[in-house]
């Protein structure tokens, strides 16, 4: 469905935003339980409305709340649901398989075990709470605008969320805890739909390292998840898809895009996946959302000749600047990637976005707020040009 | 009665105190140490140390079976060990409060074929150990970055490694 009042190529985010030094240590006292949810969320809202001005400022269309309350892009769900525990990857290197796999995975990232978390399955899982509405209710309140909420998706929940060992005593088999996610993720987007939430992006940048990553079957931390795959890519695409389509079936009234990127925990272009979007576009196009919010403003994304065969089948979130640099894209830079994508979408199809959240993990944001902020209004500056062209 | 004030999880007045009356002991600066280590068959080993046993093998590549970690695994682990409870004693002792830590460490042997059979120049033993400490605590980098060095400069292990340590030995026939 289309989102009302908005102009040709909407400028948005992809969701998270850095936090501030405030926000950081309420965090950390909160995760420590010296700091209660009320008193934390008090200084999250200050965080998100400050994130919402830089937004407003720069020019932006579609805004989100920079996932300000959340401890990362995915594990903040361990929050909200009965049967998950954030657990260290200190803890868990107990009970996988691979110990050596695992450290080696940690030495590349040149990260301690103890520093990175991930919410495991360890019982039956239901929501103790919605997952999101907190954000979108202060949104609402907060701006005019239409509003952006991230959702993890169902294929990342269950990769990352299921731990040979930890959580196979509640559910034996990945396919069984997948049916209890879909459960719960159908279960927020009813109530987004309900609150008239106008854009849910759900992430599942899992699905790059199924394609990209050589050795399919090793564990990885790609954006936190320690998703251990079949080794059999077609596989896990198909399934990824089955379990999209399960989430979002029968829901309508609201815009509904994926995410895909390639890695947004290091500034370090060669630590992040590279490949081209083509081997999943037959899987991504066949889900049934309006949009794909995908990666292009590195030449690790490929060329957007991808979508030939695929032209016009769905809106494109096109990533047009890159969050892990401090080298400015130019808008004219931001044009020509348009002009490129115009081959292959209509105007109407091109909504503008980063290639990806300026702060997916809150401990380790990928710029400055400041930065992020110019970024975007790079972004506004060439929506403008492109109004002027093809309206 | 006052309750006891515990850094990092440890008394530091009991500690302290302990240490005072070790000191007491005569020779108590030298720490002496045993080990036996009995043969379990093929490249497996127990080593008793007090009223503890640990198993050594060799990886199966070397046609061990794999159950424990060889001798020099065991001292890189030792050296990681020593560094992170050095680290622990010190900050304990200054009042610093550390949320998490991990010591990470590399390491590689001069010619590990001189102890295989393969011949060659050089020795069998470490040539070059980086140990990189990951801290998560209530100071700043700089006063984290001076205990770091200062535990390293203290280190039991550690020293046993940079400093040339006379081994004699002998053998008994039975």
């Amino acid at each position: 469905m289309t989102i009302e009042g908005l102009p040709l190529f909407p400028v948005t985010v992809v969701g998270s935003w850095p936090r501030t030094p405030d926000l950081l240590e309420a965090l950390r006292q909160r995760q420590a339980g010296r700091l209660s949810w009320e008193d934390y969320n008090k200084v999250a809202d200050e965080a998100v409305l400050e994130c919402l001005k830089y937004q407003d400022d720069a020019g932006v269309d579609i805004v989100s709340d920079g996932e300000q309350r959340r401890d990362n892009f995915y594990s903040f769900v361990e929050e909200k649901m009965d049967g998950v525990r954030l657990m260290s990857l200190a803890e868990l290197m107990d009970h996988v398989e691979d110990k050596t796999a695992f450290d080696e995975q940690l030495r590349s990232l040149d990260a301690p075990a103890f520093a990175i978390h991930n919410a495991t399955v360890v019982g039956k899982i239901s929501r103790r709470q919605p997952l999101a509405m907190d954000e979108v209710e202060f949104l609402r309140k907060h701006t005019s605008k239409p509003i952006r909420i991230a959702l993890p998706g169902p294929y990342l929940l269950t990769r990352s969320m299921w731990v040979k060992g930890v959580s196979d005593t509640a559910y034996p088999t990945l396919d069984d805890l997948a049916q209890d996610i879909v459960q719960v993720l159908r279960e927020e987007l009813f109530e987004m739909q309900e609150a008239g939430v106008e854009f849910v992006q759900i992430d599942e940048p899992v699905l790059s390292n199924v394609l990209f990553k050589p050795d399919v079957q090793e564990r990885t931390f790609m954006c936190a998840s320690m998703a251990a795959s079949s080794g059999d890519p077609t596989r896990e695409m198909v399934w990824a898809l089955r379990l999209m389509n399960s989430v979002v079936r029968g829901i309508d009234g609201m815009h509904l895009g994926v995410h895909v990127c390639r890695g947004n925990w290091s500034r370090k272009e060669d630590s992040l996946l590279n490949g081209g979007y083509e081997p999943m576009l037959t899987y991504l196009t066949s889900m049934q959302l309006d949009q794909l919010v995908l990666e292009y403003a590195t030449p690790r994304a490929g060329p957007l000749s991808a979508f030939e065969k695929y032209a016009k089948k769905r809106e494109i979130g096109l990533g047009v600047v890159n969050p892990r640099t401090d080298d400015l894209e130019s808008p004219k830079d931001v044009v020509n990637l348009v002009n490129e994508a115009l081959k292959y979408f209509e105007p109407t199809q091109i909504y503008l976005n980063p290639d990806c959240g300026f702060g997916t993990f809150a401990e380790r944001p990928m710029n400055s707020a400041e930065m992020a902020f110019k970024k975007l209004q790079i972004i506004s500056e060439a929506a403008k040009e492109l109004r002027t062209t093809y309206s | 009665m006052e309750e006891a004030k515990l850094v990092n999880g440890l008394n530091v007045k009991e500690f302290e105190e302990a240490v005072n009356q070790v000191a007491e002991q005569e020779g108590a600066q030298k720490a002496p140490k045993k080990s036996r280590v009995r043969w379990k068959g093929g490249f497996k080993f127990s080593a008793l140390v007090r009223n503890h046993t640990f198993l050594v093998d060799e990886p199966a590549h070397l046609t061990g079976e794999d159950e424990a970690p060889n001798s020099m695994e065991y001292v890189l682990g030792a050296l990681g060990a020593c560094l992170a409870t050095g680290f622990v004693l010190n900050a304990s002792k200054q009042g610093i409060e550390i949320y998490d830590m991990e010591v990470v460490l590399d390491a590689s042997q001069d010619n590990v074929f001189t102890f295989l059979g393969l011949g060659g120049d050089g020795h069998s033993g470490f040539d070059g150990i980086t140990a990189k400490l990951f801290v998560k605590s209530n100071q700043d980098e700089a006063t984290l970055s001076k205990l770091w060095d200062d535990t390293v400069k203290t280190s039991p292990v550690g020293n046993s490694m940079v400093h040339v340590v006379p081994i004699q030995t002998e053998i008994g026939v039975v």
